[in-house]
């Protein structure tokens, strides 16, 4: 099929050399390539940003209003915590799959599945546990991506943190098994500390 | 008599109405304002007890109200870990916010 495209690229511009030819074709390649790239990679970004999370009313009036005022909205210091920067992994491969993840959920929105404050209620329970599942899995790599083990200083940990740490690191706990409910509210059922998973 | 007889009833018949009529809003801002979520949830395990074992050790006991005001105001001695450590109180003198937030864990 490319052979005959070409012999008929070639027909057509008889007065062409095979090399200016063949130049012209790569360069077309090479610009439509980085254009699509660059739409791809505006397009995931895009759906990354607060104002495309909350374009839809699921995400508006239940989760995003619970997360208004808590401690990854408004701070001292004013740094926020957007939806994606918790729940998108910001790896390429890990963020494409999440991404194509996120995409069949649509059908749940178009479907409207929690198009209600009832029926989000009555899957609070389930959503949670997704959510909890792969932070587990990923030993919470959403809550690391900013807060890193590695620059917090105990001595400005109260004494009460400092003890449950520890007894974290020694009983293999990841963030998320105590510091769930913190952005939402808490579903009604078993939190992660009683979820089995395996880490990745 | 008869009159704050019935005056009397109509208090107790009140009493469960008050006690259903809590903010939950304002009980769960106060649960975070003092700390509350660190060792403890509504219905999850953490180090601490989940709100509905509380409500259910409580239940139909009269003097638990009494009990948990006690346990969340004098920052009494309790056990984590076998580690004796001081309980927190809640971050309010207003009895009625401290009535608001036992009232709320107890009908979890």
């Amino acid at each position: 099929m490319i052979m005959r495209w070409w012999g008929n690229l070639k027909q057509r511009c008889a007065t062409c050399s095979r090399v200016t030819l063949g130049a012209g074709v790569l360069l077309l390649t090479l610009v439509l390539g980085a254009v699509m790239l660059t739409a791809g990679a505006a397009g995931l970004a895009w759906t990354n940003t607060e104002k495309f999370c909350i374009s839809c009313h699921e995400m508006k009036d239940n989760v995003y209003a619970e997360f208004k005022g808590t401690i990854h909205d408004v701070n001292r210091s004013g740094v926020r915590a957007i939806c994606s920067n918790c729940h998108v992994p910001h790896e390429p491969i890990p963020l494409i799959k999440r991404k194509m993840r996120a995409t069949l959920e649509l059908v749940g929105h178009m479907r409207g599945v929690i198009d209600t404050k009832e029926k989000f209620e009555a899957h609070r329970y389930e959503l949670a546990k997704r959510v909890w599942t792969r932070m587990k899995e990923t030993d919470s790599l959403e809550c690391r991506n900013c807060h890193h083990e590695d620059a917090m200083d105990s001595d400005k940990q109260s004494e009460k943190a400092k003890a449950r740490h520890a007894k974290a690191k020694t009983e293999g706990k990841t963030c998320i098994d105590c510091h769930f409910g913190i952005a939402h509210k808490e579903p009604d059922g078993p939190g992660p500390q009683e979820l089995k998973v395996v880490k990745q | 008599m008869k009159q704050l007889a019935m005056l009397l009833a109509g208090a107790l018949l009140s009493a469960p109405m008050v006690a259903a009529a809590q903010d939950a809003g304002a009980a769960e801002a106060l649960l975070k304002k003092s700390g509350c979520m660190k060792c403890h949830s509504v219905s999850a395990k953490k180090d601490g007890p989940s709100f509905k074992e509380t409500a259910a050790k409580y239940k139909g006991k009269p003097d638990a109200e009494a009990a948990l005001v006690k346990h969340l105001t004098t920052n009494p001695k309790i056990k984590v870990d076998g580690k004796e450590e001081l309980h927190e109180s809640l971050k309010t003198k207003n009895e009625a916010e401290i009535r608001n937030v036992i009232q709320y864990i107890l009908t979890r």
